[in-house]
């Protein structure tokens, strides 16, 4: 959607003509006060005091006609400007041909801005270019100040044009991002439904599956192998996090990733855990590492379990089996014989990170268990 | 007193919103033995069943139409505290199961699991055992442990070494049997220590609630 027909940009468009209005109000007190003042500089009162009388009613007038954006037509804004630059060439008139503050004076401004505001940097240049010409050629000679007003009104009409513009894209994006955010959300929901539908009917056809045998028991297994898929996908899902740096990674999703066989069960706390991508993909080689070792030397079929806690300075991970275990002292045997299989490529990956790498074996199968500094991911 | 006697009297109520698995799950309870004193499918169905039907142990599936799993659960439980709640969940989301589990669930199970491991967890949950999977274990362990990162924690409601020590084992997916044995203590013990850590987390979450009654004003009446 464009910046200038957004209903974002419009309000932000509104807003700033309604800051326009107390400004036109402040500049018309300034000038009608001064001009009061200096009564003595008019050579024509009865004329000075219509210009007056036409500044104040013009004034109410605009700030009445700005107020809507459909009345913020052309017409509009080339009358303000006009009338501006007529009290401007009528000075000389009024005040004789050598006076020093234009009859106006600021009150300029508010035509000024208020083509900055609606035409943007181009609208306050060409105004600010055609008053500028308009208040330097009625002057036998031109001062210091009055070059210095008019360079400031060719500078501010663009820079204030431009700011105005940026003031509506940021809320016309904003205005995109909001929706798209709100869409997401009730995607997500429905994708809620859609999945715990979809789970419900995996998970039956599994189970009843394995009930009847047969043909049926290889359907229900396919069943499983895909509710186990969807659930992984799920929890991917849900830890997408705009906020999380690239070159981080919730090692949790990478884990659970683990279970796709149906064989491995990850436990895992409840809020992700995010890792240097680096150091989760290290962490979750070696865990594959040591799955696969488990298929090699136990059962294909071995159930594995892995369980992962995170403190803010450290995470712990531990893979364990229900097989035989290593006997003590096989590992560093095997790597003294220079065979550097499970011992090189686990706890090498560990000893790499900065971390300690356990092996125990008992009645209770064979447990390895990590211990990583977390560094750079605190956050 | 034999596992089927005790089971013969379990009564038991089956909330899904979807008829292919209620009717699934109901078929397997009666089958086992198991009285199923009542049925909903949604959980306004449920509560306003539930008073009548008293049963002592109900099989709740979390995603069911309003008020949801974790809803159902808190007041089920506000209404008879004697009463056992085993979650059933397909997509097993972290933040649901937590969330049941400190409104007062005492089990759960993912719906992939098999008829016996329903029954059995059935059966445990109606004596008052935690039935806790290793997933689930894993979720209380770092709920545990995001509490005590944080300052103002109360103490009393911190796990003990040992009941860390015996919840991490459970989430390595270890039996009460392997647990005893390698830590030496009686099934029992193993058992009790279990059971603590849902007490607490329980409790904490009565307290969580109350703390969050008396700020908001609530209590004043």
């Amino acid at each position: 959607m464009s910046s200038w027909t957004s209903p974002a940009a419009i309000a932000v468009e509104d807003r700033l003509f309604r800051a326009l209005a107390v400004l036109r109000i402040v500049v018309l007190v300034n000038a009608v006060a001064l001009s009061v003042y200096r009564w003595d500089n008019f050579q024509r009162p009865t004329a000075g005091a219509a210009c007056i009388v036409a500044m104040v009613a013009w004034t109410a007038f605009a700030i009445w006609a700005y107020d809507e954006h459909r009345r913020r037509t052309f017409l509009l804004l080339a009358a303000d400007l006009a009338i501006a630059m007529a009290l401007l060439l009528i000075t000389p008139m009024v005040k004789g041909a050598g006076f020093s503050a234009s009859l106006p004076g600021f009150w300029v401004m508010g035509a000024l801005l208020a083509w900055s505001i609606h035409y943007r940097w181009l609208g306050g240049l060409v105004a600010g270019v055609l008053i500028a010409a308009a208040d330097l050629f009625l002057r036998q000679e031109i001062s210091q100040s009055d070059y210095g007003n008019a360079f400031l009104l060719v500078i501010g009409g663009p820079i204030v044009g431009f700011m105005c513009q940026s003031l509506q894209q940021m809320a016309t994006e904003r205005d995109l991002a909001e929706r798209a955010a709100a869409a997401a959300t009730e995607r997500a929901r429905l994708a809620r439904v859609v999945h715990d539908g979809v789970l419900q009917v995996l998970a039956l056809v599994q189970r009843r599956g394995r009930e009847l045998g047969g043909e049926a028991a290889v359907l229900g297994e396919l069943a499983g192998q895909q509710e186990r898929e969807l659930r992984g996908l799920i929890r991917a899902q849900e830890s997408v996090d705009p906020d999380r740096q690239a070159e981080t990674v919730d090692i949790v999703v990478e884990l659970a990733r683990l279970e796709h066989d149906g064989t491995v069960t990850v436990s895992t706390p409840g809020f992700p855990v995010d890792l240097p991508a680096a150091t989760a993909h290290e962490l979750v080689a070696a865990t594959r590492a040591c799955v696969d070792n488990v298929r090699r030397h136990v059962a294909e079929d071995a159930p594995v379990w892995v369980l992962l806690q995170a403190s803010p300075d450290r995470v712990e991970l531990s893979v364990r089996d229900e097989g035989p275990g290593i006997p003590a002292g096989r590992l560093d045997e095997a790597a003294a014989q220079g065979r550097l299989g499970v011992s090189e490529s686990i706890r090498g990956r560990i000893a790499d990170l900065g971390g300690t790498a356990e092996l125990a074996t008992g009645s209770f199968g064979t447990e390895w268990e990590f211990v990583v500094p977390r560094t750079s991911a605190a956050p | 007193m034999s596992e089927t006697e005790a089971s013969s009297t379990i009564r038991v109520m089956v909330v899904d919103d979807h008829p292919m698995w209620r009717d699934a799950v109901e078929r397997d309870l009666e089958d086992a033995g198991l009285d199923v004193v009542g049925v909903a499918s949604n959980g306004r169905e449920a509560l306003a069943r539930f008073p009548a039907a008293r049963p002592q142990v109900v099989v709740l599936d979390l995603q069911i139409p309003a008020p949801d799993g974790v809803e159902v659960t808190a007041e089920m439980v506000r209404q008879d505290p004697s009463v056992r709640v085993l979650i059933l969940s397909a997509s097993g989301e972290h933040a649901d199961v937590l969330a049941a589990v400190k409104a007062g669930a005492t089990g759960y199970l993912v719906k992939s699991a098999s008829r016996d491991e329903l029954l059995t967890a059935v059966r445990r949950v109606a004596l008052g055992d935690p039935v806790f999977t290793a997933g689930l274990a894993g979720l209380v362990l770092g709920e545990f442990q995001r509490r005590s990162d944080e300052p103002t924690t109360d103490r009393d409601d911190t796990l003990t070494e040992r009941e860390t020590e015996v919840l991490k084992m459970v989430a390595k997916g270890m039996s009460y049997r392997q647990i005893a044995d390698r830590l030496v203590l009686s099934h029992r013990t193993v058992q009790n220590h279990v059971q603590n850590t849902l007490r607490k987390l329980q409790m904490h979450n009565r307290v969580e609630l109350t703390r969050y009654a008396i700020e908001r004003g609530l209590d004043a009446e």
